[in-house]
């Protein structure tokens, strides 16, 4: 099993989450995250001062998918997500070593 | 030793409680637009579009009254214009007044006068009158804003303003209050149903039209992102219009007080319509706030053209009438074309539209003879007591069915006008800034891509690169 994490920019989220419900991935879990990569971050100002923000909105989404759809799952979410422009985030894949489900007790893949 | 002499401080023809009540109502209905629609309207769009939301209501109050200090007053109730060469009830004898301003001390310390069918002089100055007039000339662009928001340039939002206010609210409040034909002919219009509010709702429904939808996105998560400021915004509303329909009789005597009483029982029972409608007949069946919220502005919406027209069971029908058929409107009518394919982002043509077209007619139906407007006369002037006294009637009341017909026409008028000057004054701003909307990208943004500022910004994130220009810290 792996945990795919993806930080995309905000309003992908629905295009993102639509192309895995297509692919049969039965949950995600959402945060709302600010970061920076080599992508500006912005200014504000208030009151004449100017406030420079490296940090930038994005979202953060993790899923489990079993290993044999990996791939699957990493190339729909970069495919659907890219806009061209510098600042479309990364996606990242960590081994799982086990997964249980709280209701049940089923652990593996059966808890996906 | 000094002579005892009694001085006033003030002329023989001012009356200081007409004049205090006067200055009163139109603070009170300076304070619907600041702070009621910012909050109103911020606290109901996303977080990212709130800066712009606030910046166009206080911007918008702002350009108004420059507009209104420097013609706008004069062009809505000042002299008649005689365009064309038209004479005395001529539609175009008094369309539109004269252009012409009123900065000077005699401009605003004189006693007030106005193109309207006043009997008795007005006991206040032109400063009293022009600034209370002014704040209903604010507030009718900034309610139609709600239906542009998340979408409008800014830069188009601030030249359209006062465009909109010197060629369409002028003309329609000359038309209607200042004398003019409809006036003439008998329309009546207590605070605005008409001009502001039939007039908002068109003029914003038209102008969403014109600019285009919200991002695909925001009108899918289009959820308020503070509804505490909501209950502030829609609190300081109902209570600011105390103002906006007790002020309207000019003197601070029992039209008022009644038309302040009957505003509130009509409010709270359009309230209560849209709560018990939305408790019964939604999928949901649960009551809800922001429900509610639309239920009060269909009851103030739709008692200001005959507030203090109806006696207190007419008030009562308004208020439920106009609630219960916008709320019809609201969950069905919506659905239809041209209504599900325009996005009138608040539901403007709603509560305000629908709802001021609606009370406008209600006048013809169940305006009460036994009303007194004093201090004024009309069209349909019933002498009372000493002839002092205008009341109107309703169909109801034995009136006939000319005071609905005229209060028909003036609206055929008000929506025809309205729509037209809208577009026409759009489409030249677009020529003018190169388009009326903010590019996409800008508008998945938001405050920030436009305005350099965010409604919460977070401390942790932020770094200060430069100094006040002023070097004050």
């Amino acid at each position: 099993m792996k945990l795919v994490v993806a930080v995309l920019k905000p309003f992908k989220l629905d295009d993102v989450k639509e192309v895995l419900k297509n692919l049969g991935v039965q949950g995600m879990t959402l945060t709302e995250a600010q970061g920076f990569g080599r992508q500006r971050g912005h200014t504000e100002v208030y009151r004449g001062a100017e406030y420079e923000v490296d940090f930038v909105p994005k979202i953060r989404i993790e899923v489990l998918v079993d290993d044999s759809q990996t791939d699957e799952v990493v190339d729909a979410i970069i495919s659907t997500a890219a806009t061209g422009k510098i600042g479309d985030g990364k996606v990242w894949v960590i081994p799982v070593e086990t997964v249980v489900r709280v209701r049940t007790g089923e652990r593996g893949a059966d808890a996906l | 030793m000094l002579a005892a002499v009694t001085t006033i401080p003030y002329p023989s023809w001012l009356n200081t409680g007409d004049n205090t009540w006067q200055l009163t109502s139109a603070t009170f209905v300076g304070l619907m637009s600041l702070p009621a629609l910012a909050v109103l309207y911020g606290g109901l769009v996303q977080r990212k579009w709130v800066i712009n939301t606030m910046l166009m209501i206080f911007s918008g109050f702002s350009a108004v009254l420059v507009v209104w200090m420097l013609w706008g007053y004069n062009l809505g109730f000042g002299p008649a214009a005689d365009l064309f060469g038209a004479q005395g009830t001529g539609f175009f004898a008094n369309m539109w007044g004269h252009f012409h301003p009123i900065v000077t001390h005699f401009g605003e310390q004189n006693q007030a006068v106005s193109g309207a069918n006043t009997l008795i002089p007005f006991h206040f100055p032109t400063a009293t009158l022009a600034y209370f007039q002014f704040v209903f000339a604010a507030i009718t662009p900034l309610l139609f804003c709600g239906s542009i928001l998340g979408r409008m340039k800014f830069k188009a939002w601030i030249i359209f303003v006062p465009l909109w206010t010197t060629f369409v609210y002028t003309i329609d409040a000359k038309l209607l209050w200042g004398g003019g034909f409809f006036a003439a002919k008998g329309a009546v219009d207590y605070s605005g149903g008409y001009v502001i509010h039939l007039s908002a709702g068109i003029s914003g429904f038209v102008a969403a039209a014109i600019i285009g939808p919200r991002l695909l996105r925001d009108r899918r998560h289009g959820v308020p992102n503070n509804l505490l400021l909501v209950a502030v915004g829609a609190g300081i509303l109902w209570l600011g219009w105390n103002g906006f329909n007790g002020g309207d009789p000019y003197y601070a005597g029992i039209d008022a007080a009644s038309a302040v009483l009957n505003t509130n029982v009509a409010t709270a029972v359009g309230l209560l319509t849209w709560m018990l409608m939305d408790w019964w007949f939604t999928k949901q069946k649960k009551p809800t706030f922001l429900g509610a919220i639309n239920g009060m502005i269909c009851g103030l919406v739709g008692i200001t053209p005959s507030a203090g027209w109806v006696d207190g069971y007419g008030a009562i029908l308004v208020g439920l009438i106009c609630s219960a058929v916008v709320w019809v409107a609201w969950n069905y009518l919506s659905k239809l074309r041209p209504f599900s394919k325009v996005d009138d982002a608040l539901g403007v043509i709603y509560t305000h539209g629908i709802a001021g077209f609606l009370g406008g007619l209600l006048v013809g139906l169940l305006a009460d003879p036994g009303m007194i407007q004093y201090g004024v006369s009309g069209k349909n002037y019933t002498a009372i007591g000493n002839g002092e006294g205008f009341a109107v009637d309703g169909y109801f009341y034995g009136g006939g069915m000319h005071q609905l017909w005229e209060q028909f026409l003036a609206a055929v008028w008000i929506i025809c006008w309205s729509a037209f000057g809208t577009a026409v004054l759009l489409y030249i701003v677009k020529f003018l800034c190169r388009g009326l909307r903010e590019p996409d990208e800008v508008l998945e943004i938001g405050d920030l891509a436009i305005h350099d500022e965010e409604v919460y910004p977070q401390e942790t994130f932020a770094e200060r690169v430069s100094a006040m220009s002023s070097g004050g810290e």
